[in-house]
């Protein structure tokens, strides 16, 4: 099977400052991929090269057999991405901004109409459809975000952190969701701290350090690798530099001190 | 979307086949162009915002207000046509108030309406191609710039065809583009000068800056000019007799549009109109063909201080006590006290908020001040060293008009954007908040009593002697009096703990003209007795001793105080 993203070979830097070196991941269609990394490993770099809107890198990265390089625009109408919180114009109503994002992914108004109304209703906010965002919630939000990213059903969905502020309920919709999209032959791409959720929604981890990769696999090849441990255990023990738990003696040591 | 965003719009549109031989999408095209002019709708202008307030119902018709507003500026430019005996004099000033006012709208507008930064994350990851995004952006800035200059030359326009013919009305319409073509070169250059000297985090600072120098020299203009109007100077002013004149870009468009109206052309006249058609245009090809690119690469990073690599972490040393903290200890008894001190007079000297509505307060003083001495022509230096009624008159007026100074910052200590951020002090074991509250209080007072020293203490000094002193102190006495009952009736809040907004209720309203009416009444009284000086010390040592005993109360402000207030 031909992957349907390939990374070959990337590198980035800014400046003198590298922040991805020499990643090399081939991912096929229909796999939930748990991209994960401790806070500046360069994971949203990652994410910014795939929805083509960093194009100054050094290696290959092609979607579908496309450069994302140099042909963006046909990689970035397969793409649908989510990125982290309140990157909205919240001045608009949810049907407004999606009415908005439909028209630049060229979907037609009748058809881009009927999926609005579907997933928000879906996700209980048809009554706030012509309310302005402004005062919406953070979770609410959020749900506006995923509608956005889903509305032109795409091939591949990129998510950032897409969990943040939702409910538990709404938690729930959205891991079955997407082991749903998965089912039907969608690729996710799933960016998260949280290791709870990835070790359960993804079929394979991909774990990034200082801008290299230090693990790949899925978790129970992970847990094979690694020791029988969990998410959690394995990304700390591969990350951290120094020992957590000193660190956390340290803190509570810290409360008691006196000068 | 109202009418007239719909029109310009469709303007817009016009030259349709002309993009897309281009290769612009032309229906994405529109639906970026749609909802920003559907956002400008619902958005606060940069001509609003030094009153802005965020009133609890949406803001839906922005445009007609920045519209109606510029078409009252464009009125009061037409007061440019008083100054200097001959039209050029006059034009150049009206044509150096268009521009000036032009720049002052367009240099917050550019970050804040202009150029949004959520476009990387909304706009960007889209299937959109470059020259449609670019297309857009061009075509926005160009119909938020019409929705300014079009209400604001109305009036000019009208008035030079009611006053010299049609002709001269038309012939002003090319001048004014070609100023706005400059005002655009000018803001451009300003922004990269900016961007050179500070890094795009602190970007934001200094426009904030530039709009707090822009308002005040606003101010200026309008308490300063109508009072030189009416010398005879002013009236007899002419431009033309200087050589320096020929040195602005103004000048240039008043004689070149001169010339034009009455078709008489000497050497100079054709060289100014030259100047005034090429330098524009030549500075429009500077800004397209050098400052546009890095221009827009370089306001990307303004706001987005996650993107990119972080700055580089130098471990500054904690000073250990810097003159806050002194201060602090000094001003202050108990750790609520000191805890409010210094939070207030940092957040007062770092909350743009806070400094966008205080600092050109101080401002307006000086103007106020400078304003006071032109007023009354047998007003002197020698008159007021007699101490007699005019120097009486100058002290009285010139303290308690500084003491709105110490209000405005008071009252606006209560108010901040981030507002929510005071649960801090709901969790903390405070038994009672007024500690914090006054606290605050101190380090305000402390930070706008200063100034008032310095505008009137100094020269009530230097011009009255010492005889002047007992005055100066009852009045500074009272001052700190006005700013604590200011407190005590009607800002016993947690210092930056509440949503600015605009339905102030009745009740603080009536409060708030209650305080200033005592302000007021204290004036006057200190005005009677001001020749009486045992009569002044004992107002000195009563008022003194009346802050210290509101000073204790509020001290003494309770939870449940705060919970009325918040609820009120």
């Amino acid at each position: 099977m031909e992957p349907i993203i390939s990374i070959r070979n990337l590198s980035k830097s800014y400046g003198t400052k590298t922040v991805l070196q020499d990643i090399n991941v081939e991912i096929y269609p229909g796999q939930v991929i748990g991209y994960i990394g401790p806070n500046g490993a360069g994971k949203s770099t990652t994410v910014k090269i795939l929805c083509g809107l960093l194009t100054d890198y050094q290696g290959t990265v092609t979607v579908n057999g496309l450069d994302v390089k140099t042909q963006t625009l046909d990689v970035k109408k397969q793409i649908g991405y989510i990125p982290e919180l309140a990157e909205l114009y919240d001045v608009l109503t949810p049907n407004e901004y999606l009415q908005f994002t439909a028209t630049l992914y060229n979907l037609e108004k009748e058809v881009a109409t009927q999926r609005i109304e579907k997933i928000m209703a879906a996700f209980g906010l048809e009554a706030n459809l012509n309310q302005r965002m402004d005062t919406f919630s953070k979770g609410m939000r959020q749900k506006v975000l995923i509608a956005s990213g889903l509305l032109h059903n795409p091939g591949i969905i990129i998510l950032d952190e897409p969990l943040s502020g939702l409910d538990a309920n709404s938690v729930i919709i959205m891991k079955e969701l997407i082991s749903r999209l998965a089912k039907d032959g969608k690729t996710i791409f799933y960016c998260s701290h949280m290791m709870d959720v990835v070790e359960k929604v993804s079929d394979r981890i991909v774990l990034i350090n200082g801008g290299r990769i230090v693990a790949d696999g899925s978790f129970e090849e992970l847990k094979q690798q690694q020791g029988d441990k969990s998410l959690e255990q394995i990304f700390a023990s591969l990350t951290a530099t120094d020992s957590l738990s000193a660190a956390a003696d340290e803190l509570a040591k810290a409360m008691e001190s006196r000068s | 979307m109202n009418i007239i965003n719909k029109a310009f719009l469709k303007l817009a549109l016009l030259p349709s086949p002309v993009y897309d031989r281009m290769g612009v999408d032309k229906s994405a095209l529109t639906a970026i162009l749609n909802i920003k002019l559907t956002m400008d709708d619902r958005r606060v202008s940069g001509l609003q915002q030094a009153q802005r307030k965020k009133s609890d119902k949406d803001v839906s018709s922005a445009t007609i207000i920045t519209m109606v507003v510029s078409a009252v500026l464009g009125l009061l430019y037409l007061m440019a046509f008083y100054i200097g005996n001959n039209i050029v004099t006059g034009l150049t000033f009206y044509f150096f108030m268009f521009f000036f006012m032009l720049s002052a709208t367009l240099i917050s507008d550019f970050t804040s309406v202009l150029i949004d930064v959520r476009d990387t994350f909304i706009i960007l990851p889209k299937p959109v191609n470059d020259r449609t995004v670019l297309l857009a952006r061009l075509l926005h800035i160009f119909i938020h710039i019409c929705k300014l200059v079009l209400p604001m030359a109305l009036p000019g326009v009208i008035y030079m065809g009611v006053k010299y013919g049609i002709a001269s009305a038309v012939w002003m319409i090319p001048m004014i583009l070609l100023l706005t073509l400059l005002a655009i070169f000018f803001i451009n250059a300003v922004y990269l000068i900016i961007l050179r000297i500070t890094t795009p985090q602190k970007f934001q600072n200094v426009i904030s800056y530039f709009q707090i120098v822009f308002a005040i020299v606003i101010y200026a203009s309008y308490q300063i000019l109508p009072r030189m109007m009416e010398t005879k100077g002013i009236l007899e002013f002419d431009l033309t007799a200087y050589g320096w004149s020929a040195a602005l870009p103004m000048y240039w468009m008043a004689v070149g549009w001169q010339s034009l109206t009455s078709l008489t052309f000497t050497a100079e006249s054709v060289i100014f109109l030259f100047a005034s058609i090429v330098v524009p245009l030549l500075c429009v090809w500077v800004v397209v063909k050098f400052l546009a690119p890095s221009f827009n690469n370089k306001l990307a990073l303004i706001n987005s201080s996650a993107d990119g690599p972080a700055a580089p972490v130098t471990l500054k040393k904690h000073k250990r006590s810097g003159i806050a903290e002194k201060l602090g200890t000094i001003l202050t008894k108990g750790n609520g006290e000191t805890a409010g001190f210094l939070f207030a007079w940092r957040m007062s000297g770092r909350s743009r908020d806070f400094k966008l509505k205080v600092y050109p307060s101080i401002g307006y003083m000086l103007v106020l001040v400078v304003a006071m001495f032109l007023r009354s022509k047998n007003f002197s230096l020698a008159t007021l060293a007699d101490n007699g009624k005019e120097f009486k008159i100058f002290m009285i007026v010139g303290i308690y008009l500084m003491s709105l100074l110490l209000v405005t910052a008071i009252s606006q200590m209560v108010y901040s954007e981030k507002y929510k951020a005071a649960w801090i002090f709901q969790v903390v074991p405070l038994e009672y908040p007024g500690e914090v509250i006054l606290g605050a209080v101190k380090a305000i007072v402390l930070k706008f009593y200063v100034p008032i020293i310095v505008l009137i203490a100094i020269p009530g000094l230097m011009i009255g002697g010492w005889p002047a002193l007992p005055n100066l102190l009852l009045g500074l006495f009272n001052q700190l009096l006005i700013a604590a009952l200011l407190v005590y009736i009607n800002f016993r809040n947690l210092p930056f703990s509440r949503k600015q907004n605009a339905n102030l209720n009745g009740g603080s309203f009536i409060r708030n003209m209650g305080v200033m009416l005592i302000s007021v009444f204290i004036a006057m009284l200190h005005y009677a007795a001001y020749d009486i000086l045992v009569v002044v010390c004992i107002a000195a040592v009563l008022s003194m001793i009346a802050t210290w005993l509101i000073t204790g109360s509020i001290r003494k402000t309770s939870w449940a105080k705060i919970k009325a207030e918040q609820d009120a």
